[in-house]
């Protein structure tokens, strides 16, 4: 089924919105609740987001490249449980500095979406 | 009574500002006080109301500044939850107010090493004491592998992965320093939990997380990535340089800590704001607690996982 206009541009608009015309209008704890909203919203809209999903994606790729290098189980099924896993039970060295670009990755593809501006910090 | 008014801040206590004009006696005039009681969604980590006020009268004889903890009232019947009374403090705890604060360097210099000297007095106070017995003291006296345990264990508890999380445990695990010794810490000794005036301290609050725990955890949580409040170049609090809170702290009489120790408490500082804000986006996801601002708090364990990496990169480099 074809809705027009998606989820991403009704997400776009309605954060306009608020933002625009609401929260000038508003004071104190009301105004601290409607830019929770805004950040909430930037959120989703940018998980729909087409660039922000294909770092998600390449992270995602990364995890499981990295634990079939290192025949690690399940290399292909949710890669970050077998990564976390492998972690806890020491079964991967926390000085391989491949381990560390794989942590990295998939840190900065969720800082991408929850806050891009700690990455320029 | 003159007034009586909730005052802001506290997700788990609630504050009370109340103005009595008092005839007579010792204290005759116009007086201002808080009274802090549980609110509804208590946690349950933290001290009681009866715990609080023993460790706040420990802290004010240790000459700590602290309101001074007046009256601990048990009878449910007057209010219908735990409180006490203490003294009010002037001044703002505001953090983003005072991170932004036109300070000049030697005020600086002067507010991060008062702090430190606070802390001094703090850790002097030590086990075995009676009136704080209900505290627990650490595990074979080592409090870094005992926080390491604990939050092993939390994050066990936490449905999704936590890839970085997992690995940084294992570092704070390898790499413990020399332990110090087992004194009062505050445990949320931070920009935030300090009130101001001008460029003054009044009063340290928010005792409810106190333990007997290792001098350089307060000094490592004070310093956090976590609780600079975007001033990141200035390491102690946001407001002024770690070297001056160190020598303030040394100064004061505290035990000569190695920084390094310090540098690896700000690690555990950001493992502990990082399992306590995937438990605050537990209470939400569950449905214990519904809240848009602890779903937030959920999504900022991003950040504390980027300084993870940053900050342990950091100092194995500077080794």
């Amino acid at each position: 089924m074809i809705n027009q206009p998606d989820n991403h541009d009704l997400l776009i608009e309605a954060r306009q919105v608020l933002l625009n015309s609401l929260t000038p209008e508003l004071t104190g704890a009301r105004k601290y609740e409607a830019l929770m909203i805004a950040n909430a919203m930037s959120m989703a809209i940018r998980e729909l987001g087409q660039s922000e999903q294909a770092k998600v994606e390449e992270a995602d790729q990364a995890v499981s490249a990295f634990l079939a290098a290192r025949s690690q189980p399940n290399p292909n099924i949710e890669g970050e449980i077998s990564l976390a896993e492998a972690i806890r039970e020491r079964r991967l060295d926390g000085r391989e500095p491949a381990l560390r670009d794989v942590l990295r990755t998939l840190t900065e593809a969720r800082l991408g979406i929850n806050s891009p501006g700690y990455l320029k910090r | 009574m003159i007034a009586f008014n909730k005052l802001s801040g506290g997700a788990i206590q609630d504050n009370f500002g109340l103005t009595l004009e008092i005839e007579g006696g010792v204290q005759s005039g116009l007086q201002e006080f808080v009274v802090r009681q549980d609110a509804p969604s208590g946690i349950a980590e933290s001290l009681s109301r009866p715990e609080e006020f023993r460790v706040l009268e420990a802290a004010f004889e240790a000459g700590v500044t602290v309101p001074k903890p007046l009256w601990l009232c048990e009878d449910l019947d007057v209010s219908g939850q735990l409180f006490y009374v203490m003294t009010r403090a002037d001044g703002s705890a505001s953090p983003r107010q005072l991170v932004k604060s036109d300070f000049t360097g030697e005020q600086r210099r002067m507010i991060v090493r008062r702090l430190g000297a606070e802390l001094a007095k703090l850790h002097t106070v030590r086990p075995p004491m009676r009136s704080l017995d209900f505290l627990t003291v650490p595990d074979q006296g080592d409090a870094a592998l005992s926080r390491v345990s604990t939050y092993r264990r939390h994050l066990q508890e936490i449905a999704e992965p936590h890839p970085v999380l997992e690995w940084a445990l294992n570092w704070l695990e390898d790499n413990t320093p020399e332990p110090g010794p087992t004194v009062l810490c505050h445990c949320d000794f931070r920009t935030g939990n300090y009130m101001m005036a001008d460029a003054k301290l009044t009063a340290i609050l928010d005792w409810e997380f106190a333990a007997w725990s290792d001098p350089a955890e307060d000094l490592g949580w004070f310093c956090s990535r976590s609780w600079r409040f975007g001033a990141n170049e200035r390491e102690a609090g946001g407001v002024g340089e770690k070297a001056d809170f160190l020598s303030g702290y040394r100064e004061a009489g505290g035990t000569d800590i190695d920084p390094a120790a310090v540098s690896y408490w700000e690690v555990m500082a950001l493992m502990r704001w990082a399992i306590i804000a995937l438990q605050q986006a537990r209470r939400h996801i569950s449905g214990e607690q519904r809240s848009l601002e602890l779903a937030l708090t959920g999504r900022m364990v991003a950040q504390m996982e980027f300084d993870l990496l940053t900050q342990i990169q950091e100092l194995e480099d500077n080794q």
